[in-house]
């Protein structure tokens, strides 16, 4: 919802403000972000706005730095970065993906995913939202497991995983790794446990029997 | 003399005091063994997973947030330990166990004929995946609640209920063929 | 008896018997912990994540618990106390009926603190938008806020000056200002 307030106002700002000569203006950054870091970062937010990426996230990004303390120069990197990563994240998510799902995938290309592996997922998804299931890649990365086991796994649940199972999966991967067991581990026998594919080892199924007793 | 709980002994390691850690390795050692043994089925993995599982416990003993189920806490990171160790063995071709010196040890005292039950056990547990090995040694020789074993697996009620009814069944199976032979 | 607990009663007499490991484990396992870090300080590269320098008063819910970060104290209360079943912190714990968002509990202990703020990218980074309030005693502090569906990075500011991440939920990668921050993922309902 506040979201969808805040859009409204920036589009309004744009709309009012905006002109040949002069940028939209977004308020929030006013008193917040040093000049001349703030007039830079109005543009970026032009720019983003007429490619039709949403800028929100760019807002949240430069107000981070700005909460942080961080130097201007260093906000407008991020924001230029975190612009290329949602610009990428659209052209893999296709151009009727919603914010919310560019902002994950943004996390997850940060995360080292490839994009390929997002124009997978959203072939696997094309229904369904994306939010979760990358976001959730972008976790398990975060936790510590390599970002081509992650894509796989994410890849694998896409086809029949909810939002609630991507959601439960990462939370029991998470509490394995807190256990002590690695990351590659715990995401392989929770996978396993969703598949209902028993741990597949085989172990000893070769061996001879003893003799009778 | 008193006997400290789990929870001062635990609360003293996070103090500092790491001497005291070998108090809870003497406790839980041997339980650890014994699962580790019956689930991976050779002292030398065994030994490995119960000695990983003690060093990750006390690198991770931060996050022991019930000091007082240290026990519990640390059979979870003990299952886990199996199941890593159990599927790297797996995929280095398994070798098939049969470790004369456990065995002798095991059955001191024995009859043969309980020896060769021992034995026979022994390889039909190797027989069943270690899921439901996992889930029978759980339930029926650690006596754990089902409640208790989706705490240490993750895994649901249901799922557990149908490994360990599972087990049995291969269990009395492979047993009973052994029987005939 | 059956015939099936008999076997079954047979083989669990016998699998519980106890196994005798290697006399020098004990002494393995304490030479290899001593050769490493202490519970909780997780080395050099750990220590640049950690949110602030130890400064915490130890007057946990534990007790005399020594603890070696505030992340330890936030674990504890998503198990103990934050989470009623189905729920984990942070976490959706009910529909906003009027908006369609959930309403998300986020919660942290901080014994010694005088305020806690959440902040994040649902309340434009503001210092001030969303305090925490003191829940329970013992420096347990919560709040709930109505979050769409999404993925939101978010951290706590302790006292006006310190940043703590989250002990109970997924860290965020795409930290470009040094502090790191939490992750919090809401699905559509």
């Amino acid at each position: 919802m506040r979201r969808i307030i805040r859009c409204t106002i920036t589009l309004v700002g744009a709309v009012t403000v905006g002109s040949a000569s002069t940028h939209a203006q977004e308020p929030r950054l006013r008193g917040r972000i040093p000049e001349p870091a703030r007039q830079t970062i109005d543009l970026l937010l032009d720019s983003a706005r007429a490619r039709g990426l949403p800028t929100e996230p760019l807002v949240d990004r430069a107000l981070e730095g700005a909460t942080k303390g961080a130097a201007g120069d260093r906000i407008v990197a991020a924001v230029r970065r975190l612009t290329g990563e949602l610009e990428t994240a659209r052209a893999v998510l296709g151009d009727a993906s919603a914010a919310d799902e560019l902002i994950a995938g943004a996390s997850a290309l940060r995360a080292g995913a490839d994009p390929d592996a997002l124009a997978e997922l959203r072939r696997s998804r094309p229904a369904q939202s994306l939010t979760v299931a990358a976001s959730v890649l972008a976790d398990l990365v975060a936790v510590g497991v390599p970002v081509d086991t992650a894509v796989s796994a994410v890849l694998t649940l896409a086809t029949a995983a909810e939002d609630a199972d991507y959601i439960a999966f990462r939370r029991n991967v998470e509490r394995d790794v807190a256990l002590g067991a690695s990351p590659v581990a715990a995401l392989g026998v929770r996978l396993d446990a969703v598949a209902e594919v028993d741990f597949g080892t085989g172990a000893g199924r070769t061996a001879t029997a003893p003799r009778k007793p | 003399m008193n006997r400290q709980s789990d929870a001062a002994l635990v609360r003293q390691v996070l103090a500092g005091d790491s001497g005291a850690y070998g108090e809870l390795v003497a406790r839980y050692r041997d339980r650890l063994g014994r699962y580790a043994m019956r689930m991976l089925g050779n002292e030398a993995d065994a030994e490995e997973a119960v000695q990983d599982a003690f060093v990750r416990g006390y690198r991770s003993l931060h996050r022991c947030t019930e000091p007082e189920r240290f026990g519990a806490w640390l059979f979870a990171i003990m299952v886990n330990r199996c199941r890593t160790l159990g599927a790297q063995r797996a995929r280095r071709q398994h070798r098939v166990v049969h470790n004369e010196d456990i065995l002798a040890r095991a059955a001191v005292g024995d009859t043969a004929e309980r020896h060769a039950w021992r034995e026979t056990l022994a390889w039909a547990l190797r027989q069943i995946t270690p899921a439901h090995r996992e889930a029978f040694l759980l339930k029926h020789v650690e006596e754990l609640s089902y409640e208790e074993m989706v705490e240490v697996t993750g895994a649901s009620v249901p799922a557990l209920k149908m490994r360990v009814m599972r087990a049995r069944e291969e269990l009395r199976r492979l047993l009973t063929e052994v029987e005939r032979v | 008896m059956s015939e099936h607990d008999d076997w079954l009663a047979q083989a669990v007499e016998i699998l519980r018997e106890p196994v005798r490991l290697d006399p020098a484990l004990d002494r393995r396992v304490m030479a290899e912990i001593e050769r490493g870090p202490a519970p909780g300080r997780p080395g050099w590269l750990g220590l640049l994540r950690r949110p602030f320098g130890g400064q915490l008063a130890l007057t946990s819910p534990l007790g005399g618990l020594a603890l070696a970060a505030a992340v330890a104290l936030g674990v504890l209360v998503g198990r103990t106390w934050l989470a009623p079943p189905g729920t984990e912190p942070p976490s959706a714990i009910g529909t906003m009926a009027a908006s369609g968002a959930e309403a998300v509990q986020f919660v942290i202990v901080v014994p010694g603190a005088t305020s806690v703020v959440l902040v994040g990218d649902f309340n434009d980074w503001s210092r001030t938008a969303t305090p925490m309030r003191p829940t329970a005693g013992d420096g347990v502090w919560a709040v709930t806020v109505p979050l769409e569906a999404g993925r939101y990075r978010y951290a706590f500011l302790i006292d006006g000056t310190r940043w703590l991440t989250d002990p109970s939920a997924p860290r965020s990668l795409d930290d470009d200002f040094g502090p790191p921050n939490s992750v919090v993922t809401v699905g559509a309902t």
